[in-house]
């Protein structure tokens, strides 16, 4: 009696709510971290740039969900024959969420805030090649570049355009962002949710149709699913494998799936022995077997890679122009001997706090202890594991990185001699030029021979062994509609979707 | 009528103005206490969070940001950390002593309001625990002593050591997936203000708190029956026995009563505990508790943030102690002497 009565009241009270959403339309999002501030020229995190990317900000150009460049703010563009000269022109009748009009001033600013040393934006590198930024009318914007930069216009994607009145001012967008997108901010309650309202004005009329976002923080896995199969979040945005089997054909829940341009690897030292031996490095990726890993580590949810993702289908080379990925213990073997070094092998590999990861790691040491090397895993906390990668302290470590759109945003920092995310010291003569020559091609045709030369090299001898690529999921209520997960994993799709 | 109240009734009123010159010298000695552990926890805390390796700047980047250490040394000045190490401490505890904690790190949002955010909900998951915990423990210990060895005893002990062994977190999922299963909708993730939605947020309090006040209700319990049992045996009890008084005035006016002190402290020991926030629960529930606070703040090196937080869980640490101290003099006459 005392049972039914409780669950008739529970029933009722669920009624209630349930009214309250539909006539709201705030999609309840779940979402595993918090951002640590929402400047969008400050972050680089995924919680953060995940609230702020396509949803309160937007770039002059956008990536869409095939990686392809897309006009965003700026409704077309120029290239001038050296292609050192860039000329937008912005979109009209677009208004930032405090009501000013979009203007090219605003985008000078925005570049400029960028570039300064005050803001000290870890973003700047993005637009290293801009010498200076001018504003020909109110709707012209004019970017003139120091070289040719062929991947400017993706990386503009990722530039947030800020009102000119933020300039100089360091402080207040981290805890109110002002951008132009369908969503403006809210309330932050930190550790708690994120709500983001409907911006009545935005330029893409009949957008948003959601009424606003609220992104609730979550930190527990099995929190968050529960959640969703019991209705109180629509949306579990980019989750790995193991939560989407686990959500695979419940009641009202959804899945939607991509290639994912995140990658699990495994980096080397080329600093010091025994990793500075190229033979070394090529006997790694002949003993690691990447179908196992896949199968082990990522529950078969996705794909051994090279250097760069499947899901970039106009750069990528197929995995099977890599030698040595095909799994060879003996060969491996014959290399090590042929090196010189003495077996076993003594190595540590560092491996970032994540499980996948962990996983991943796991199954690598046991790979590459089979064929004579002596693998200790050190597991790491968060802080640890970045302060050694930063400074080099590793002989190896396991780790995940998101990819970029484009080729010459990961190759160039990361293997160019002195690139500010090459820790690995990897220094090649050949790669440089590579490097160096591709990203003044405006040909397409071209530099994609120049990236081909570079992913056959970096792929068996770099300093990375690139393992897998991932099938990114999203799990939803299967009344949302018009949302789907992308490679890059930014929710700028939010805008058309409907619930 | 609880047996504390029965004791002021009988008390001298002289005997209170002695009572209140003696608390006053107690809460003196007891702020001096607050003093010193604060300054001392500062210090202690201020090092310790510098020690741990990896810094603010390379956290707040992640693995695998492009950035030349110009652009490092800029992030470093920008949030002070470039400052030497007893620089920054001096200025931190002089605006401290000014009642300005700082900043939070990369928001800018001042401390204090971020500690009052998070302070609600573990205020409110502190409370409902120790009120469903202990005040169910005094009967449930009690019962278990009177029956002792009974069928009944053995249950409810081998209840109270489940109790205890059950990790809260599993318990936690275990209840969010029967609940689920059982009531679809009742929204029990997350948190509202009580000021917003009282319904609401007892609904989504109530796995929370029970979660939390098991392991509590179960050690508590077991601390009754065990003080009860030690009681009932005394000459005292048999007594009041053998003066007439029914069963459950022995129990309850006599012997409680002298069960109390153990009681009362563990009961103090675990307030402070919670009050600094149960992490797992927190977690758990989705709930932005101080837990959950200090857990952010110390995977992002949030200096300012970790520094406040500690102060203040450390001062209702002392002061629940010292609330406690306060209860045992009203409790037991003995302590006055």
């Amino acid at each position: 009696m005392f049972r039914s009565a409780l669950r008739s009241t529970l029933s009722a009270g669920f009624v209630v709510a349930a009214m309250a959403t539909a006539s709201a339309q705030v999609l309840e999002i779940g979402a595993d971290l918090g951002p640590t501030g929402l400047d969008p020229h400050l972050i680089t995190a995924f919680p953060s740039f995940m609230v702020v990317n396509g949803n309160i900000y937007e770039g002059l150009t956008a990536i869409d969900r095939d990686l392809k460049i897309i006009p965003s703010l700026a409704e077309s563009w120029t290239i001038s024959a050296d292609g050192k000269t860039y000329t937008f022109k912005l979109r009209s009748g677009v208004r930032f969420h405090d009501g000013s009009a979009l203007e090219a001033a605003d985008v000078v600013a925005s570049v400029k805030r960028l570039l300064s040393k005050d803001i000290a934006s870890p973003l700047a590198s993005r637009l290293s090649a801009v010498e200076s930024a001018n504003a020909t009318d109110a709707q012209t914007v004019e970017l003139k570049l120091k070289e040719p930069s062929a991947a400017l216009l993706s990386s503009l994607a990722t530039i947030a355009i800020v009102p000119r009145s933020m300039e100089t001012n360091k402080d207040a967008l981290q805890k109110t962002p002002v951008g132009t997108g369908p969503f403006k901010f809210q309330e932050w309650q930190p550790n708690g949710y994120i709500l983001l309202t409907k911006n009545e004005v935005y330029w893409e009329k009949g957008l948003p149709k959601l009424s606003g976002l609220k992104f609730n923080i979550v930190p527990e896995s099995a929190t968050r699913q529960v959640g969703l199969t019991n209705g109180q979040y629509a949306l579990l945005p980019n989750i790995d494998a193991a939560t989407a089997l686990q959500l695979k054909g419940k009641p009202n829940v959804k899945l939607a799936e991509t290639m994912d341009l995140a990658y699990t690897l495994v980096g080397m030292n080329v600093s010091k022995p025994p990793f500075d031996n190229p033979k070394v490095r090529e006997a790694v990726n002949y003993a690691i077997n990447r179908k196992e890993i896949v199968e082990a580590a990522l529950f078969g949810a996705g794909v051994p890679g090279g250097p760069l993702s499947p899901a970039l289908k106009s750069w990528a080379l197929d995995v099977k122009e890599f030698g040595c990925y095909a799994h060879d213990p003996a060969k491996a073997q014959a290399l090590l001997k042929e090196a010189g070094v003495t077996t076993p092998v003594a190595v540590s590999m560092k491996v970032l706090p994540r499980q996948d990861i962990k996983d991943v790691a796991q199954v690598v040491q046991e790979q590459l202890n089979k064929v004579g090397f002596k693998v200790e895993l050190i597991n790491q906390e968060q802080g640890q594991f970045i302060q050694d990668w930063r400074n080099s302290n590793f002989d190896m470590f396991a780790s995940i990185n998101a990819g970029q759109p484009d080729p010459d945003e990961y190759f160039y920092r990361t293997f160019r001699t002195g690139g500010s995310t090459n820790v690995f010291k990897y220094s090649d003569a050949e790669i440089d030029s590579l490097l160096d020559k591709a990203r003044t091609l405006s040909d397409q045709a071209e530099r994609k021979t120049a990236y081909d030369q570079v992913q056959k090299k970096l792929a068996c001898s770099g300093p990375v062994a690139h393992l897998t690529y991932g099938t990114l999921f999203s799990a939803m209520n299967d009344k949302l509609k018009g949302y789907d997960v992308m490679p890059n994993r930014s929710l700028m799709m939010l805008r058309s979707a409907s619930y | 009528m609880t047996c504390t109240g029965a004791a002021f009734l009988h008390a001298p009123v002289l005997f209170f103005f002695e009572e209140l010159a003696l608390m006053n010298r107690v809460l003196l000695a007891r702020l001096i206490d607050l003093v010193i552990v604060l300054f001392g926890v500062s210090i202690i805390v201020f090092l310790m969070i510098r020690l741990i390796p990896g810094d603010a700047v390379a956290i707040m980047l992640g693995a695998n940001t492009e950035i030349t250490p110009e652009r490092m040394a800029e992030l470093n000045r920008r949030v002070g950390l470039d400052r030497p190490i007893v620089e920054q401490y001096v200025l931190w505890a002089g605006a401290a002593l000014h009642g300005d904690f700082g900043t939070s790190l990369w928001t800018g949002r001042p401390v204090a309001t971020e500690i009052l955010m998070h302070l609600w909900p573990t205020l409110e998951l502190t409370f409902l625990a120790l009120v469903i915990g202990a005040v169910l423990a005094v009967p449930v210990g009690c019962h278990m002593a009177q029956t002792h060895g009974g069928a009944a005893d053995v249950a409810m002990r081998i209840g109270a050591i489940a109790g205890l062994t059950i990790p809260s977190f599993w318990l936690g999922i275990v209840m969010i997936l029967l609940l689920s299963a059982w009531a679809p909708g009742f929204a029990s993730l997350g948190y509202v203000p009580f000021s917003e939605d009282p319904i609401g947020n007892l609904q989504r309090m109530l796995l929370p708190s029970i979660a939390l006040a098991l392991p509590i209700l179960a050690n508590l319990s077991r601390l009754v029956r065990s003080a009860m049992l030690d009681a009932l045996g005394q000459d005292y009890i048999r007594t009041a026995r053998a003066k007439g008084l029914p069963e459950r005035r022995v129990v309850y006016k006599h012997a409680l009563r002298n069960a109390l002190i153990p009681f009362l402290t563990s009961v103090g020991i675990m307030t402070g505990y919670l009050l600094g926030g149960a992490i797992v629960v927190e977690q758990v529930f989705a709930i932005p508790g101080l837990g959950r606070l200090i857990l952010g703040a110390i995977a992002e090196r949030n200096y300012p943030l970790i520094q406040a937080t500690i102060l203040v869980v450390t001062a209702g640490f002392v002061i629940v102690n010292f609330l406690v101290d306060f209860l045992y003099i009203l409790v037991d006459p003995r302590v006055r002497a």
